[in-house]
């Protein structure tokens, strides 16, 4: 429990003390500083598969530097809403979206977004690694050559920077020339974070990140999450539950493309305000 | 959908606690009759049930506790569980009230206790806990609002016992140890009040994930609130 004392002079010169309950947060999310303002902002936002609308007028206000998971049942379009953030959808024939998605207040859908310098700003981190089949050194520093470092101090600083922020630089600073394919399955995800991290985005888009790892990677990732609050905004698309309130400051939840609750993570998950939200994460979904 | 078993768990953890709680009033109603009578006996029997409620809210903590570790249950089940830990508490200290009425059985004569009307206070405080618990049954906030606003009978009550016994102390040739008995037991019927007043502020917070403790002005909106 928070609490805030309120001190006052009495007439008698004794301080009295009158204690308020402040909002609770849990001992491992501390409030952030200079975050909290929309970073990502949904409006009226629809995405269609041919005539199929996947996700259905999503209105959302995406937090700067917190931690936002979202959760639902498979084919609820979760994904594909995560997916729209840095256009990955693009790649999909037939697929189209109405409404607004703004980063940064830039319309991501505008005519003249560029799709490299977005995704460069969003990086995404999917559900199984996928490392190059590179050295551990190439693999993050193939997105900062791309993007025009060709600097061997410069290029080893941000390798070695990156891999300390995906908490990865000790397991491996003694073989950076060593296949990236060489390492276990949560070491290859957190290099494909660090991979991430490389190219300095704003928002990190993680797809289940977990769910191909065993329990002990996937504390990694979820202490790596925590690591990394309050430096990115981060959106996680889980299907566990209890990883979502273990990691996140907000959720979503999605249902057949609505999005049914959006609220803080300590409330959906102790007193959701939707019914649906509710039967979905205690197990009643019929 | 059939009910999951978790769901059934939870069921069967909320069904131990009513048991439990019809075991609790039991034994409290059974203490305001042994000490009327001086029974002797079933002051006994009340002593030993208390030590089965023991076992009983210990059992049910450690398997609530389970299923927290073992589950972890989000949203109404997750205060579901917390409200049963608690109301658990509750009623196991309600058991420890029946001890204490027994425990002043040797200070007081059934004379002293005809001369009040013990036997309404402690039915209105059964009643109140009967209600509580009925209202974590039925997930029923009105009910217990009700029982929130039925602890002010029994203060009344409590408040007339105990300036009557502050008059009679002042007596030159009263019973003082008697009338401090008598002044424990209705202290102690006024203390079952108050823990069935705090059973139905869990089940506010059960239905409405609220917590209405502490705050400023609850009893006067709550009066307001049942007017309307």
């Amino acid at each position: 429990m928070v609490m805030t004392a309120d001190v006052k002079e009495t007439s008698s010169g004794v301080s009295a003390q009158k204690a308020t309950r402040d909002i609770y947060l849990p001992p491992a999310r501390k409030k952030i500083t200079g975050g909290g303002t929309p970073h990502i902002v949904a409006r009226e936002f629809s995405i269609y598969y041919s005539e199929f609308e996947a996700v259905k007028k999503v209105s959302a206000d995406i937090l700067s530097k917190y931690v936002t998971a979202i959760i639902g049942p498979s084919g609820c379009g979760k994904s594909t809403f995560l997916r729209s953030i840095n256009r990955m959808n693009d790649l999909i024939p037939n697929c189209h979206t109405t409404g607004a998605l703004l980063f940064d207040g830039q319309d991501i859908y505008g005519k003249y977004t560029d799709e490299v310098l977005l995704r460069k700003k969003v990086g995404m981190v999917f559900q199984k690694p996928n490392p190059f089949p590179k050295s551990i050194f190439d693999n993050i520093a193939y997105g900062p050559r791309l993007h025009g470092v060709s600097d061997k101090k410069t290029l080893a600083d941000i390798v070695e920077r990156s891999l300390r922020k995906a908490a990865l630089w000790d397991e491996v600073c003694d073989r950076l020339d060593k296949n990236a394919l060489g390492l276990s399955g949560g070491q290859q995800q957190r290099l494909c974070v660090a991979r991430t991290l490389a190219v300095e985005p704003e928002v990190l888009l993680l797809d289940e990140p977990t769910s191909a790892l065993d329990p002990k990677a996937t504390a990694k990732i979820e202490d790596l999450i925590q690591e990394l609050r309050g430096s990115y905004t981060i959106m996680i698309v889980t299907h566990n539950m209890q990883q979502a309130s273990r990691v996140s400051d907000y959720t979503m939840f999605f249902y057949e493309g609505v999005l049914v609750e959006h609220a803080s993570t300590a409330q959906l998950f102790t007193n959701p305000k939707d019914s649906m939200t509710e039967d979905y994460i205690t197990g009643r979904f019929s | 959908m059939s009910e999951r078993p978790v769901h059934e768990l939870i069921r069967e953890l909320s069904q131990v606690l009513v048991q439990l709680s019809d075991k609790v009033l039991e034994n409290f109603f059974h203490a305001l009759h042994a000490i009327k009578h001086q029974d002797e006996q079933s002051a006994r029997q009340i002593r030993l049930v208390d030590e089965e409620i023991d076992i009983a809210e210990v059992n049910l903590e450690e398997r609530c506790l389970a299923f927290l570790a073992l589950q972890q249950p989000v949203a109404r089940d997750l205060r579901t569980i917390v409200t049963i830990i608690k109301i658990n508490d509750d009623l196991e200290r309600i058991g420890d009230l029946a001890v204490h009425i027994i425990d002043r059985m040797p200070e007081i004569s059934p004379g002293m206790l005809d001369s009040f009307d013990f036997e309404n206070m402690g039915v209105h405080a059964g009643e109140m806990v009967k209600k509580s618990i009925q209202a974590f049954i039925s997930k029923d906030r009105t009910l217990a609002d009700q029982v929130c606003a039925l602890d002010e009978e029994i203060d009344v009550m409590h408040r007339s016992i105990f300036k009557r016994v502050t008059m009679l102390m002042k007596s030159p040739d009263s019973p003082v140890d008697e009338l401090i008995a008598t002044l424990s037991i209705s202290r102690y019927i006024e203390r079952m009040a108050d823990h069935a007043t705090m059973i139905a502020r869990e089940v506010i917070y059960l239905v409405t994930g609220e917590i209405v403790r502490h705050q400023e002005g609850f009893y006067d909106k709550l009066i307001e609130s049942l007017k309307e």
